[in-house]
């Protein structure tokens, strides 16, 4: 009924001097004094301890910290043709930057973007792991078109070119596959085109659960909508809405849930005394299944030892709703 | 101006904060981290470092000057480490390969006592023309720290301001007539402008006979115009080099009602600008602003650059502010 997972990210470095293996090797590698292949097993090795870390903190399903990814706007740019990679721009209300990804052609996807990196994480990981991709909407939304003479043009193009991935992974042995939509909140009237490309994504999936997450924004004017969606589970980011536990109470969920009330963006401990009661007013309502109780958004908004002591809460505060719940 | 005993030229031409620091400085700040060095010998050297950079803008001509940031490593943490209720945070990635700490909101804010006076009165006996006194805003204060004893961003950025107040009213009575606050989070929630920091920049500058700068690093304000002008301030330096901004359409149904220090020098390249291409910059500004109205600068903090890109950079702006002002006053003729 109520599991934990996390959301995406994970620190890659910490504080002790053992954490600081990635950093290190980041500036070698700049440097030139580490090749390609020696900087791709620190990351391996990385990826390992951050899976392992979540497994520690006790979740039941975990994301491979995207301890490779740049940024999550041009990693997955990148990967696609029709794209070229520019300067840094602020991440929405985060003090994070991206690279900015450019349209200058066709969008097409060419070659699996990031079923390498599940497939190794699956391999490695005791607990299952879920593949997080940014996408077409906040794709389209972060870049500057040079190619097509509209945004839905682009939008649906990657769409074609995202859902082919996502297929990919499904056939990699992905359960739960999430796509990571926080253009959508700031952008509430482009939902017509942004269902057409939701849809055109679930083409690809046959059983595989598809999970949309949202952060960054107020979702409670959209949460009707999104229920409309063939997808399987909604992700929300309760840090942005004073009103949108009424809202998900007084309609309820004919889908799984993904809920993002541990702050991730914020070092404060959330205490149980302010979960419990939020989650047993709205698990009873979740018709579909199943409901998770995860971070708002990825957990490198915050230094490495606040993002593994809230993981940790996180599963305690779960493992007590359950009990209370029976 | 006149009031405050501020007597500028025609486009004055200024700062915005920081100039990039000699190899041995940011040598010596590691080694005070490491312990290997102590403060006072790290303050010589910071001295040592702020003199120069004022002999170099009175050199190379500008009006009013900025005390370098020698002394300063990022902008939030250095306020946060001289405020009460504060602690600072484990790393965080900004992006690539970098790092950084955030301040941490653990308690009540609160004024310690003075934070960069002492360095602003050091900056000031060194020249005739004005110096800066410069804080970093409430709002991006609040914004860029983890907080875990307010119950609102509100509350946060309030008492921020009240704590910058005293910080402020210190500089002033120094002597600092002309006091910027940067806010380069300005833009995050356009939404907060209005709901609160319009009030927590009156709390920042109520009673105090200065001339106010917001420095907001941003060059497509259009999210938070004309809103923005409601802020009490004096002075709007904004981020316009590159900036692709429609300024004629926005300003014909908002005319810009304040001083605007116009950013000409683009800080993020290492390319010096030709005198004709700041030139050309600043005549954009002159198609919507009045000549009265406008303060020309680079577009932030220049602490990326190198010590020969920084000057160049400078000595263009200087001199196509030079051939502006002698093209305006023939005009005028």
């Amino acid at each position: 009924m109520l599991l934990t997972a996390n959301t995406g990210s994970y620190p890659r470095i910490g504080d002790k001097p053992e954490q600081q293996k990635h950093r290190q090797a980041y500036a070698r590698w700049e440097k030139g004094e580490i090749s390609d292949e020696e900087f791709m097993r620190v990351q391996d090795e990385v990826t390992k301890e951050v899976i392992h870390e979540q497994v520690r903190a006790g979740l039941d399903l975990v994301t491979d910290g995207q301890v490779r990814w740049y940024d999550p706007i041009s990693h997955i740019a990148r990967g696609l043709r029709g794209f070229e990679i520019n300067g840094l721009l602020r991440f929405f209300d985060t003090n994070f930057y991206f690279r900015q990804p450019v349209v200058e052609g066709e969008v097409r996807w060419v070659k699996p973007i990031l079923v390498w990196e599940f497939s190794f994480a699956k391999e490695i990981s005791a607990v299952p792991v879920k593949p997080v991709l940014t996408g077409p909407y906040t794709i389209a939304r972060s870049s500057i078109n040079r190619y097509y003479p509209s945004l839905e043009e682009l939008v649906l193009d990657l769409a074609s070119a995202l859902g082919r991935e996502i297929g990919e992974l499904e056939k990699a042995g992905a359960d739960v596959i999430q796509v990571d939509e926080p253009a959508i909140l700031k952008n509430p009237d482009d939902f017509e085109l942004f269902r057409d490309a939701i849809e055109e994504i679930c083409k690809n999936v046959e059983n595989a659960r598809l999970a949309l997450y949202t952060y960054f924004g107020d979702a409670a004017k959209l949460y009707e909508k999104f229920q409309e969606l063939p997808v399987d589970i909604i992700g929300l980011d309760f840090t942005y809405s004073e009103r949108l536990v009424d809202v998900v109470v007084a309609q309820g969920s004919s889908k799984g849930l993904g809920l993002g009330l541990i702050d991730g963006r914020n070092t404060r401990m959330e205490k149980e005394t302010e979960i419990l009661p939020i989650l047993e007013r709205i698990v009873p309502q979740v018709e579909g299944g199943p409901v998770y109780l995860n971070p708002s958004c990825g957990l490198e908004y915050l230094p490495r030892e606040t993002a593994f002591a809230k993981l940790q809460n996180l599963v305690m505060i779960a493992k007590r709703a359950r009990e209370v719940m029976g | 101006m006149r009031r405050l005993g501020l007597d500028l030229p025609l486009l004055p031409t200024t700062a915005v904060g920081s100039y990039p620091k000699p190899e041995q400085l940011v040598e010596a700040r590691r080694m005070l981290l490491a312990g290997r060095l102590k403060p006072k010998d790290l303050r010589e050297m910071e001295e040592r470092a702020t003199k120069e950079w004022i002999a170099l803008q009175e050199e190379i001509g500008l009006d009013v000057l900025v005390d370098g940031e020698m002394y300063r490593g990022d902008m939030a943490t250095y306020f946060a480490e001289n405020l009460d209720g504060f602690r600072i945070s484990g790393l965080v990635r900004s992006y690539g390969n970098r790092y950084y700490r955030k301040p941490i909101i653990v308690g009540e804010v609160r004024w310690r006592g003075p934070i960069t006076v002492d360095w602003w009165r050091f900056a000031q006996a060194l020249t005739k023309k004005p110096v800066k006194g410069m804080i970093t805003g409430p709002y991006t204060m609040m914004d860029w720290s983890f907080n875990e004893y307010y119950s609102s961003r509100r509350d946060a950025c309030l008492d921020l301001a009240r704590a910058l107040h005293q910080e402020v009213k210190a500089l002033a009575e120094a002597g600092a007539k002309i006091i910027q606050i940067d806010e380069p989070a300005l833009s995050t929630r356009p939404e907060e402008l209005e709901e609160f920091v319009v009030d927590a920049l009156e709390i920042v500058t109520k009673g105090v006979d200065a001339y106010f700068i917001a420095h907001v690093c941003y060059g497509a304000f259009e999210f938070i115009y004309p809103e923005m002008l409601e802020l009490p301030v004096d002075n709007f330096d904004l981020e316009m080099s590159n900036s692709e901004l429609d300024l004629v359409e926005l300003f014909k149904k908002h005319p810009f009602t304040k001083d605007i220090s116009f950013g000409v020098i683009d800080v993020h390249s290492h390319v010096v600008e030709s005198v004709d291409l700041v030139k050309r910059r600043i005549e954009r500004a002159l198609e919507v602003l009045s000549p009265e109205q406008l303060w020309i600068d680079p577009d932030c903090g220049l602490k990326t650059r190198t010590r020969e890109e920084a000057i160049g950079k400078l000595q263009a702006m200087v001199k196509a502010v030079r051939e502006v002002r002698t093209g305006l006053c023939r005009g005028n003729a």
